[in-house]
């Protein structure tokens, strides 16, 4: 039986499991999810959209071959969704029953596991094993004050607490991994608890090793030209300096238009799948689509 | 594994954690202990490990990497460039620039002296309040004083008058307007039938759903942003707005930015016990107190980081500029208009507007006005209630 410690030796190791599976990391990334799983300390990615926050955890959870469990989180988001609740329908229908056959119902039979509704972070609490799930909380920045305050046991502790049966602790305590867009700041409380790491764009041939990645039928010149594109458009005054994802899509675009060569009437075909906002395409325009797409 | 390199690691990281402490990036023990624990389990062999290591444990805010960044090569002496872990640097940065947040002053220890060539002194040398006048007749002079001096206009304050006024106003009662949350909660007058807590209390009796538990959406108040023009124009009615900052930040929790050449977000700064301290730390992380003002750039700046991530999403902006602008009003205007698609409502406090002749028609004040709900002077502390009332207005 495998342990973590088998499978993830060292950082090195982890950044070849992950290319493996699709995912190619930097020294960065991959230490820093060496440490969360080592560590059982939760991490928390932050980084602008399209960084590849959300498929870091994913990849790690296929390195680690546990399922991934995730939580999305919302304003007002609460327990009831995300960690159980009771399923009350079956509970009625349970003391109907024992009405009609005249039995006595107690408490303890009401309120066993199997009349309650595990959400995410009690199914990542409850996973058997053999190695802890990776547990995805995502665009946490998006939930309230009093659910992160919610987090903090299951965080610290890796336990989770039902008044009507108890604290749960995690046979295996989860890899939590939380993802925030920095549209607010976190509480102070939630970050200490946590390992940090900033997601930076990864540099030209990192970016075109990613798209070579997902678009494989894609010819290898056009990848490295929208990748310099791509790393062009970063340097205009937009609004939402492009990602990774959005070079992917882009790729995508001019393949299925068979466009083989990134010019001029290409990039005017598919700028709408990189920038998506009115006033950065007015600004692209303006600098010229031939700039765009000039080779560097 | 090479044992003789154990006890200089341990040696070199504790003299790490002890210089991020000093340059201002909070390392616990912590954090200290993570670090520590990470190195046994993966000890690192070459520094580029050992960079990754400490800074995913040490550090806990994108705005402390480049303080970080510094310290390492302090202690690693050149041999690595930090450099080379940052991601993607593209070539020539076409755009405003944008200040960073600035380093929080986290150690207690505060910097001894603020830099001597700030023109205008935020902490003025008059002391905090006259002494109390022991006399009927003298409280009644000193009393009629300070209702002159409510409706004197702060540009026509000398120091001692300002120092008096910020003893007299204490905590001023900034309340933005409530706003509606997803978020519900139980109540018996709420419209919503609560489905789950109506099932629950049906337990109580047998199973009947005698009683119907109802909800409402719970009302929380809208976030506040403030942002003040703090270039030579404005410099006598700055300090005082200053007040207003703090009262802001520490009453309503709202985020406080000052502006006049570039944006300082100063929060953090302000965010603190002492209202004097709080200033201070104000006066020394906003690198521009006076010379000329780009509303529009600040405005911009502040949109691209601050804005399009959520920060004014459903706010009350409010906006304390006299409008004189050094750059293109068309930026201003563009500017003005993408606030406001963002924000609920957008304040803006001219102190121009109090003299009689004056009328917004030109350059950037004309440019801004159709995207002002509320146009007030705040020229006064009297003034200023007016201002408070504008933010409380839905």
């Amino acid at each position: 039986m495998t342990s973590i410690a088998d499978r993830l030796p060292s950082p090195g190791a982890l950044r070849d499991a992950l290319a493996g599976v699709g995912y190619l990391a930097d020294d960065g990334i991959a230490t820093a999810l060496f440490c969360a799983a080592r560590l059982g300390q939760p991490l928390l990615l932050e980084g602008e959209a399209g960084v590849g926050k959300t498929e870091a955890a994913k990849a790690l959870a296929a390195v680690l071959d546990t399922p991934l469990i995730r939580l999305q989180c919302y304003e007002g988001i609460d327990a009831s969704e995300a960690l159980y609740e009771w399923n009350f329908p079956r509970q009625l229908l349970a003391i109907r029953v024992a009405e009609a056959a005249g039995e006595a119902l107690s408490n303890d039979d009401l309120f066993g596991r199997e009349y309650l509704v595990s959400r995410p972070l009690l199914r990542a609490v409850d996973h058997p094993g053999p190695l802890p799930a990776v547990l995805l909380i995502d665009e946490i920045d998006r939930a309230d004050d009093e659910f992160e305050a919610f987090l903090f046991e299951l965080l610290a502790e890796g336990s989770v607490t039902i008044p009507e049966l108890g604290t749960i602790h995690a046979i295996h305590v989860p890899v939590v991994v939380l993802t925030s867009n920095r549209t607010r700041d976190l509480h102070d409380a939630l970050k200490r608890r946590c390992l940090y790491h900033w997601i930076d764009y990864p540099e030209l041939e990192r970016t075109t090793a990613i798209i070579r990645q997902r678009v494989p039928s894609a010819n290898t010149s056009l990848v490295a030209q929208v990748a310099a594109a791509v790393r062009r458009l970063r340097t205009l005054d937009v609004q939402k300096p492009p990602g990774v994802a959005e070079a992917i899509n882009w790729v995508q675009a001019l393949e299925v238009l068979g466009c083989t060569v990134l010019d001029e009437t290409a990039v005017s075909m598919t700028v709408g799948s990189v920038l998506k906002y009115r006033e950065d395409l007015a600004t692209v325009a303006e600098r010229g689509l031939d700039w765009v797409a000039d080779a560097s | 594994m090479n044992t003789t390199s154990g006890p200089d690691l341990a040696d070199v990281t504790a003299r790490l954690g002890h210089l991020l402490h000093a340059a201002g990036v909070p390392v616990t023990p912590e954090r200290a202990g993570r670090l520590a624990a990470a190195m046994a389990l993966a000890p690192p062999t070459t520094d580029a490990e050992l960079y990754w290591l400490a800074r995913i444990s040490l550090v806990a805010d994108r705005a402390h990497v480049e303080v970080f960044d510094r310290v390492f090569a302090q202690v690693f002496g050149g041999v690595v460039d930090p450099a080379d872990f940052r991601g993607d640097q593209p070539p020539a940065a076409v755009g405003a620039p944008v200040a960073a947040r600035p380093p929080e002053p986290g150690s207690p220890a505060p910097a001894t002296s603020s830099p001597a060539r700030r023109p205008s002194q935020l902490t003025d040398g008059g002391g905090d309040g006259e002494a109390i006048p022991p006399d009927e007749e003298r409280l009644a002079a000193v009393i009629s004083a300070d209702e002159r001096l409510r409706s004197k206009d702060f540009g026509a304050m000398t120091p001692e008058e300002l120092a008096r006024l910020r003893a007299m106003t204490g905590q001023m009662a900034v309340a933005p307007p409530p706003r509606r949350s997803r978020r519900r909660e139980r109540a018996a007058q709420g419209s919503d039938l609560d489905v789950r807590a109506t099932l629950r209390r049906a337990r109580r009796t047998g199973g009947e759903p005698l009683v119907a538990v109802h909800r409402r959406r719970r009302t929380r108040t809208r976030r506040l942003v403030l942002l003040c023009d703090i270039s030579g124009s404005m410099e006598p009615y700055a300090r005082a707005y200053l007040q207003l900052l703090l009262s802001g930040v520490d009453g309503a929790r709202a985020e406080a930015f000052v502006f006049a050449t570039r944006l300082t977000r100063l929060t953090r700064a302000l965010r603190g016990s002492l209202p004097s301290v709080a200033l201070e730390r104000a006066g020394r992380a906003a690198p521009d107190w006076s010379g000329g003002t780009r509303i529009g750039e600040a405005l911009k700046a502040f949109n691209d980081t601050y804005g399009q991530r959520g920060l004014a999403r459903g706010a009350v902006v409010v906006v304390l500029s006299d409008g004189w602008d050094c750059g293109p009003p068309e930026i201003l205007g563009r500017e003005m208009a993408r606030l406001r698609r963002l924000a609920s409502r957008i304040v803006w406090v001219n102190p121009r507007k109090a003299a009689p002749a004056y009328a917004p028609l030109v350059g950037g004040m004309a440019a801004a006005l159709p995207y002002i709900d509320a146009f007030v002077s705040g020229h006064s502390l009297e003034a200023v209630d007016e201002v408070l009332a504008a933010i409380s207005a839905g």
